[in-house]
Parts: C-alpha cells; structure tokens; sequence
C-alpha cells in the first residue's frame, strides 16, 4: 500500500505538471486577449489614442514579453525574477520586449512589413522589481490581471468558494442518495412500470442540456407562476438584496435563511435532476450484470434473503464500476457547474471560470484550472483505494 | 493478427502521411527568389496626419450615379489592381440599390413596429440625428431592384437567363461575402443574399469566426474579402479620418495600418475629412462632414445598413428613467423617483474590475460611477451638456481661447505624428495657418489652446469637505503618472500646463499644434486630498502605482454624487445609499442595488418578478428576450424602451484585388 501511494503521488506530480503546461500554455495561444483588442484601438485617431508604449505597459502587466517557458516558470514557482547566478547571466535573454519589423522587398517591386525577430529584448536583470507571485506551487496564484484587477487570485476564488461547495454538495449527496436507490430498484424490478418509468426521465434528463432545464424551471416555476398569482421561487442569485412576497408564505426577508434555501431549490434541483438520470442509468446496468452472475444465483439457492442478496451480494459488487465514476465528484464539487451557475446567476466558481476566460484573466483561469486538475487527480486516488473498501479482493501495491 | 498488425502499421503510414503533405505543400509555396530584407525602425504608431485643408464647397454635391469619381489611390504594388467587379461604381451603386434594407431590418427586429425599423435605416456613415448627419446633398439608395438592374446591365453584367449574371468574358457576377458567424448577422446575410440572387448577384458567404474576421494579422485588417460585413459605433464626435481618408489604407507595403479596408481613396473625401477631423468649429465642422458625406454615398464603397437597436425596461414604480443610446442610464439617477418603497435594484451583465475610472473605463465602472461622482457634463442624444460645469467652455462662449504663438527651436510642440517634441530641424508641425510645414530655423506661428473649466459652487465630498484646488492637483497628477495604470495618457502627453485658479476652477493649456475638437470635455478630476487611509497614510501621499489596489479608491471611493457606496459583495451586488451631503440635496430613492446577473435570461426573469427594477441597454441588447420585456410592456406591466443604438451594420466593399 505504501508503495502503492508513493508511486501514486509521483504519477500525480508528473501529471500536474503536465497538465498546467498544457493548460497554461493552451490559453496563452488562444486568439484574442488583451493586445489584440488594444492592437485594434491603436487604430483610432483622436485624444484617445493608443501608442506603442501604452501597448508595452500592457504586455508588461500581462507578462506577454516573458517568454512562455519563463513565465511559466514564474507562474508555477515564482523564479525567476531577476539574474539567477549574480552579475552572471544577468544579460540572458528572457523575452522581447519590443517584436522587430522587417520590410521584405521582392524582386517583382512589391514591399511588405512584417513582424519577424525582436527589437528590443529582455534580459533576467530587468525581471527584478517586477511584481511576482511566489509560485502557484507555494499556494500563491497571483494577481487577478481584470476581474478584480491588482488583488489577489485567492481573495476571488474565496468569495466564490462557498456558494460552489453548498450548491454541489448538495447537488451530489441528493443525487447520490435518490439516484443509487432508484438504479437498485430498477434493476431488481427490470422490466417493470417503475423500470420503464424511470429510463423514460432518465432519457430525458441525460438528453437535455442544463441550460434547457434551467431556463425551463425558471419559466415555470418562477415567471409563469408569480404572473399566476402562485407561491414561486426566485428566479436566481444566492441571496436577495430586499424582502419579497410569495403568495401563501408571506413576507420573506432578504438575506434570511429561507431566501437562502429558496434560492437554493431550482440550481439544486436541476443539478440533482440531471446527475440522478445519469447515475441511476449506470448503477442500474451494474447491478443487471451483477445479478445475472452465478454466485447471485448460488446464493439465492442457498436460501439468503433476498434483500441481502440485493445489498450485500449484488450492489457491492456493482458498486466498483460506479466508484470510478464518482472520482470525478471532488473536481466537481470545487469547478461547480459552468453552465447551471450562468443560468440561475449563482455567484460560484464555475461562472467566475467562464468570466475569467471570456475577459482574459489567465491568473484567474489558470488558477481554476490547476486546482481542478489537483482535485481530479486526487479523486482518481480516492477511488483507488475505495476500490479496496468495495471489493476486498482487490489489493493495491 | 496480421490483419491488425498491417492495419495498424497503414494507419500510422497515412498520419505520417498526413504531416508530411502539409509540410510539403508550405515548402513548395516559397516564391522562388526570396525577397531582400530591409530592418524597419520600431516607431510610434503615428497618427493620420494632422494637417487642416481647406476645401472649396462643391458645386455640383448632389449628382446620383456620377461614373467613375474615384481617384486611383496612390499604391503600385498590393492591391493595386482595381477589382474587376467591384472596381466599378456603378456595380457599387446596383448592390445598394438592389439591397432592401427595411427587409434585413425585419428579419433580426421582428418586435419593432414597422416605423421603429425605418428609424433604423441609415443613409450615411453618421446615425440618424446627429450633428454631423448631412441631409442635403446625399445620394440615398432605397430600395429599387430595376435601378440596380439597369445599372448592372450599363455595366456590362448581362443576364443570360442562369440566374446569375456575366460579362461578355463569360465571368459570373459572383462576389464573396465576409462576415462573423454572430447568428444576428446570418440572419440578415441570408435575406441580402436573396436581394442579391433576384439581381441577378450571386454571393458566397463565409461566415468567419470574430477571432479571424477582426484578428490582428487576419480578415479585416489584412483586407482579405471582396463585400465584408461588420459594425462601427457612432459617437459625437464622428471622427472617420482612420476610416476613410487616402493615406489610412492598409497595404502590405505600410505595416496594414488604417482601417480604410475598401482602399478608397476620394481626394475630395479625404480632404473633407480631414478637415473636419481638424477643426474647432462646429459650422465649420458640419460642412465638411457634409461634404465627405456627399461623395461617400456618391462612390458607395460602404453600404451603410442600419443602427443595431437595443431596449431598456424598468418596473413601474421607477419614474425619470431616461435611457439614451450615447449615455449611459444612470446619468439622472438622482432625479429618479420611485411611487412606493425606497430601493432601486438595477439589473447589470458586468461587474466592474474597480471603481477607479483611470484604470477602468467600461460601461460597468461608468454606470455606478454616476452614482457616486460629480459629473462634469453628459452626452445625450450625440452631444454634450454641461452638469456640474457651469458651462462647457468653448471658444465662442469665452471658456477657451485659441491664440497664435511663436515658438522657436527648443520649445516643446505637438508634431504631426502627435508626440510632444522639442522643435529642432526637420521636426513637422501644423502652424497656425493649418499648414503641414517643417521646421528649419527661426519661429514658426502656431495654435495654442487653453480651456478653462469651472465648476459649480458648493460641491462637497461624502464626509463634507467642500472640493477644493488641492483635489483637482492631485488628479492632475495622479491621472497623468505613468505609473497609475491608465490605458493611455494622449491628454497629458498634449498638455503644457494646468493653472490652478481656484477651489472651482483650472486652465488646462495644450501644448502648441495640439487641436483636439473636443477640447471642452477633456476636465481633470478630483481626488479627496484631506482623506486619510485604513493605514493612516494621507491619499495625497500614496505613491500612484498603489492606486490600483487602494480599497479606498477602487472599492470605497469617497463621494461627490448624489449615492455613497455602502458595499460591494464581490460577484453579486453593490449597495448604494444617498449622500447626504450631495451638494444638490439628497436624492428622493435612499437605496440603490446593483445587481451582477451575467445571463441576459435570466435578467430578464427577474424583471419580470420585481426582484429588479432596472435592465439598462447594455444588459438588455438586442437579442431575442427583448420580445418578451416589449410584450410585457404592451400589457402595462413594465415600461420598455427601443433605442436606435450608436452601433451601425454595413456592408464595405474592397476596390482592390491583392
């Protein structure tokens, strides 16, 4: 077991860093950013105008002049920021601050400028006195470059934190509690008006997008029936920000336990919904197989129970299958849901993930990102040794 | 086991395969002798060239279908060659002609009353209403498929019962059509497609992702479409030197800078322009705008569609909301009333990165910014308006002066390039006659402006200080430290000096040759001097990079507006109260919510169930949801507002083949 867990986290550390080259350097060479808007301003005539320096405190404050395996670097350990080995090296080249401009002129007369070499480069010793993190790999994830702008990375995720736990946390455990039962049951009554019931909303909770359910929930449940004079729920956001009245409930004070819980029901419910369909579909195929296999039988034939039979000789067994699926729940539960968030405006990390992409905040995004590959990795351990907990004649070493 | 080892050996063949023909086929198309490389020096980026031109009104302004007016522009390499289709202006004139606008209108507004879409429809490069809008004089093109017809066939594309007209070469009338794959433009693409099929024109479309259409190196910038479709924003001072004067056209040759994308090069528009880009005087303004805008429709090298519209609602219970499409809504908010409670929750997409406005200048800094500062002036409808100003101080109403000087080697000038420099041979500027002129020895007579803002008596901060010169020093210098964080700093780097007059008044004074036309906006702010920080340090003593990340200046700012900001719960609201000390007495609604709701569904949804009382514009766009807020407000539920936004559609057409 103990080697088991050495080589594991060895594996894990490989694969981190993997993926945060892959991912950092994924949305640094995505199109668009900050220059290229900025690029487009420089166009403008007028008292507005963008110049080349405006352009280069830009690219400064984004890093972009660093090359990229530096400002990875930098990123994951905080190093380097200035001349490594003293006056040594000091004048290594690290990036560009300045592209160069070549005009080609073809034979045939034509002229072209283009960009190609670097006019201006940047050596380690300009590095020292620029602003750092000490590394993501010391818990320090930086500055947000936009959504909150010179603060903090950490001070963002805290805010958002909280409501992504309780809103996925209560998504799961619901979903884990109705939906595991229901696939069970199904399974053991294959075939029957439950059974087809149950694939039928199965069917079609796994075929509809959240955002479908989403916006059809807050239809319903919340436009249509307060325009109807019915008690409904709020249509989004976590918490209130005045009292409101629902018809038969009376007043409800803003900011109060029950706006909380109210707010809570439609994200939840469509979340539950929705991992509910999914998972019921799959507990239930893993227990069909299951109870399709000899020693179920030979212990029916033995005369056991048969709800003993069902929990602990079939539904254990049909459990590892399902195991591996639940190793994704711990990123889950940290990356919240990008799409459910957006719909009903829960203020999670999931809607600050789509933000940070869509305004360039790569601090924001990358930060996201890692701590999602993490948490991936280590529910994949989870599993791992859960399997021994469900089946113990798997051994791990 | 053979079978699978031999396939898969065949499958790693055809990958390999795969990479090598790419790489292949990139090598072979090398030209064959390599160009001479030259290093270019790394410059600014220089502006158009600022020179005033006089032009001689025109005699002849309003001629419709005027053959061939179009001056070859001064290029003999790319784009160089006319296009064989688009080359010719009356090909142009058919295009517009044949496009029935009002029926492209209807096909992305449906909701809009039939008059409401006309209101869209744009004739000229200026949104309808403006100052600068020419009436007389323009060619308009309504809908008229025969014109168009008649004029295809003069130019030689006959129809030969295919469907799709040719010249006598045999070449189709088939041009490609270039737009982003936003599903508003596909929608009004398909139907122009159409107008253009019953023409006889057939188009292909390319439906482009934006990253490619306006990417820097890419689409639009590197002219790389025959008709290409995007959008511009009208604001009040029309500017359109970049977009269309001769020397503004991107070529391979200048680096592709310009945004003049047709290659159109009208001497007698390029001038006109100019000088309407370069003169303080609004008549004078007005003219030349005109004239531009006569031979701008006259060559048709850019279909003006018409204005995007956008819609704004609020409950009923808010009264003096007053949405416009140049200011934002909340410009009045201290005249707004309520009938009953004493909240407003205004419904926002974007939550602001800071409240500083140095460092954030969107429409989610500006909004609440209204609330909790003093506004020097606003601009509804196009134009300016004084508010906390006494008046926008302008040369004709003594506030600004613009008088001749003489500077000599040494002094520092604004040249033509619009970089402060000290005179010395060889340096270009615009002496005071408008003259581009180079400077040898001696002096040379120049412009020089200075603007004196004066503000109303009695403004006070939050915690009752009055405002006083110390505020608007430590603006000044803040705003202008390079160090602040700002996106640029044009107005600092054009500015001599600032005098401070008084608690109420400063002169700013532009260097010599700096004309900016809208110099009665550019007002310094004010920053509370007195106040002192969590830390105990004085604001006026805090170095301006730490500005940024000052609580008490991005967060917390100190009030002059009529709200104080209470607080700020990141990723859900703002919470506003009145300012008691609001130098026009305390607004009438003591609350005020900002809400953050990124999903325009969603806002929608909570207007409809009160939990907010104001989607602006900016929130509630254009998109489908509007039909739902205008149904609403047909049944009396809410009131609902269309505005013609300042964002126009048009069609440009490339003159030149690469």
């Amino acid at each position: 077991m103990a080697a088991f867990l050495v080589r594991r986290l060895l594996q894990m550390f490989l694969v981190t860093i993997v993926a945060a080259i892959c991912s950092y350097s994924l949305l640094y060479i995505s199109p668009g950013g900050p220059i290229e808007t900025l690029l487009a301003e420089k166009q403008n005539g007028g008292a507005n105008r963008i110049d080349q320096s405006d352009i280069q405190r830009v690219i400064e404050r984004f890093e972009l002049d660093i090359n990229l395996p530096i400002r990875f670097s930098r990123w994951l350990i905080g190093w380097p920021n200035g001349p490594i080995f003293g006056s040594f090296g000091a004048d290594w080249v690290v990036g560009c601050t300045t592209p160069g401009k070549v005009r080609l002129r073809y034979p045939d007369g034509r002229t072209e400028i283009v960009e190609e070499g670097c006019e201006n480069t940047l050596t380690l010793a300009e590095l020292e006195g620029r602003k750092a993190s000490r590394g993501v790999a010391f818990g320090d994830f930086g500055e947000s470059q936009v959504i909150l702008r010179g603060r903090p990375v950490t001070d963002l995720i805290g805010s958002r934190l909280f409501y992504t736990l309780y809103l996925m946390g209560g998504a799961v455990g619901l979903a884990l509690l109705i939906g595991v039962p229901i696939g069970v049951y199904s399974a053991v009554k294959q075939y029957s008006r439950f059974d087809y019931t149950m694939t039928s909303i199965a069917f079609v909770g796994s075929s509809l997008p959240s955002f479908v359910f989403g916006i059809f929930a807050i239809l319903i449940l919340s436009v249509l029936a307060k325009q109807a004079g019915l008690p409904y729920l709020p249509s989004g956001d976590a918490v209130g920000v005045r009292d409101y009245v629902i018809p038969l409930l009376g007043t409800i004070t803003a900011g109060s336990f029950f706006d909380r819980f109210l707010r809570f029901l439609m994200p939840c419910g469509v979340l539950t919904f929705i991992n509910i369909a999914g998972w019921s579909r799959f507990v239930r195929t893993s227990m069909l197989e299951v109870l399709s296999q000899d020693y179920v039988r030979t212990a029916r034939a033995k005369g056991v129970k048969e709800s003993a039979v069902v929990l602990k000789h079939a539904l254990r067994n049909s459990l590892i299958p399902f195991v591996t699926l639940l190793a994704g729940v711990l990123a889950t539960l940290f990356g919240g849901a990008l799409i459910t968030e957006t719909v009903f405006n829960w203020p999670g990390l999931g809607r600050l993930y789509i933000d940070a992409l869509s305004r360039s905040d790569y601090n924001v995004a990358n930060a996201l990102l890692l701590i999602n590959v993490v948490l991936l990795l280590i529910g994949i351990l989870i599993t791992d040794i859960l399997y021994t907990v469900v089946d113990p004649r798997i051994r791990l070493g | 086991m053979t079978m699978s080892t031999f396939s898969k050996r065949s499958i790693a063949g055809l990958m390999l395969l795969g990479m090598i023909i790419p790489a292949l086929a990139a090598c072979g198309g090398a030209p064959a002798a390599a160009p001479i490389k030259e290093t270019v020096v790394v410059v600014q980026t220089a502006p158009p060239e600022v020179q005033t031109v006089v032009v001689a009104p025109t005699a002849d302004a309003n001629a419709t279908a005027a053959p061939e007016a179009t001056a070859e522009p001064t290029v003999s390499e790319a784009f160089s060659t006319p296009h064989p289709i688009l080359g010719d202006v009356k090909v142009r004139q058919a295009i517009a002609y044949c496009s029935n606008r009002p029926e492209m209108i209807a096909s992305v507004y449906p909701f809009l009353s039939t008059e409401e879409q006309a209101s869209l429809l744009m004739d000229t490069n200026v949104p309808k209403g403006h100052w600068a809008e020419a009436t007389d004089g323009i060619t308009t093109y309504p809908f008229d498929a025969e014109k168009g017809m008649a004029l295809l066939d003069e130019a030689g594309w006959k129809d030969d019962g295919s469907g799709v007209r040719a010249n006598e070469a045999g070449d189709p009338l088939s041009l490609s059509f270039t737009t982003t794959n936003a599903q508003f433009r596909q929608t009004w693409s398909a139907v122009f497609i159409q107008q253009m099929a019953a023409c006889g024109i057939q188009i292909i479309p390319t439906y482009a992702p934006a990253s490619w259409w306006f990417g820097n190196s890419t689409g639009l910038r590197h002219r790389d479409f025959e008709l290409g479709a995007y959008a511009w924003v009208g604001e009040p001072d029309p500017k359109g030197q970049t977009l269309y004067a001769c020397n503004q056209i991107p070529l391979p040759s200048n680096g592709w800078e310009g945004q003049n994308y047709m290659g159109w090069c009208n001497e007698k528009a390029s001038q006109a322009i100019l000088a309407a880009n370069n003169t303080l005087d609004r008549a004078e303004r007005i003219k030349q705008y005109a004239i531009f805008e006569q031979e701008f429709t006259k060559d048709m090298v850019s279909l003006p569609l018409f204005n995007r519209t956008e819609a704004a609602a609020a409950s009923n219970n808010v009264e003096g909301f007053k949405p416009n499409a140049t200011e934002y809504y909340t410009a009045n908010i201290g005249e707004w009333k309520l009938k009953s409670g004493d909240t407003v929750v205004l419904g926002f997409t974007q939550e602001p990165s800071s409240l500083w406005g140095t460092i954030e200048s969107s429409a989610s800094q500006r909004i609440p910014a209204f609330l909790i500062s003093s506004v020097s002036f606003t601009k509804y409808d196009y134009d300016y308006q004084a508010v906390d100003l006494k008046q926008l101080p302008k040369l004709d109403n003594g506030g600004a002066t613009n008088t001749d000087i003489e500077v000599k080697a040494g002094d520092k000038v604004w040249n033509t390039d619009g970089e402060p420099v000290d005179l010395a041979p060889g340096v270009k500027v615009v002496n005071a006659a408008g003259e581009t002129v180079t400077y040898e020895s001696g002096t040379v007579t120049m412009k020089q402006l200075a603007v004196t803002f004066e503000y109303n008596e009695g403004i006070k901060w939050e915690d009752g200080q009055p405002l006083v010169k110390a505020d608007f020093e430590l603006a000044n210098k803040i705003d202008c430290d390079p160090e602040s964080g700002a996106q640029d700093y044009t107005i600092c780097k054009s500015t001599a000096k600032v005098d401070f007059l008084s608690d109420t008044s400063y002169t700013v004074t532009y260097l010599p040759g700096v004309q900016w036309p809208e110099y009665f906006i550019y007002a310094i702010g004010a920053y509370p001097a007195h106040q002192v920080l969590s830390d105990g340090r004085k604001l006026a003593d805090v170095p301006a990079k730490e500005w940024q990340t000052l609580t008490e200046i991005t967060e917390k700012p100190l009030s002059t507006g009529p709200y104080v900001i209470d607080s700020w719960v990141k990723g859900q609201s703002m919470t506003f109260s009145a300012n008691p000390n609001y130098y026009k007495g305390a607004p009438a609604i003591s609350k005020v919510v900002i809400k953050f709701i990124a999903d325009t569904n969603q806002a929608v949804a909570q207007l409809l169930t009160g939990e907010v009382d104001v989607l602006g514009n900016e929130t509630l766009g254009g998109g489908a949801e509007v039909q739902q807020v205008l149904e609403a407000a047909k049944k009396g539920d809410l009131q609902a507002f269309t505005i013609a936004s300042p964002t126009w559609e048009h069609i440009d057409m490339n003159m030149f083949v690469k």
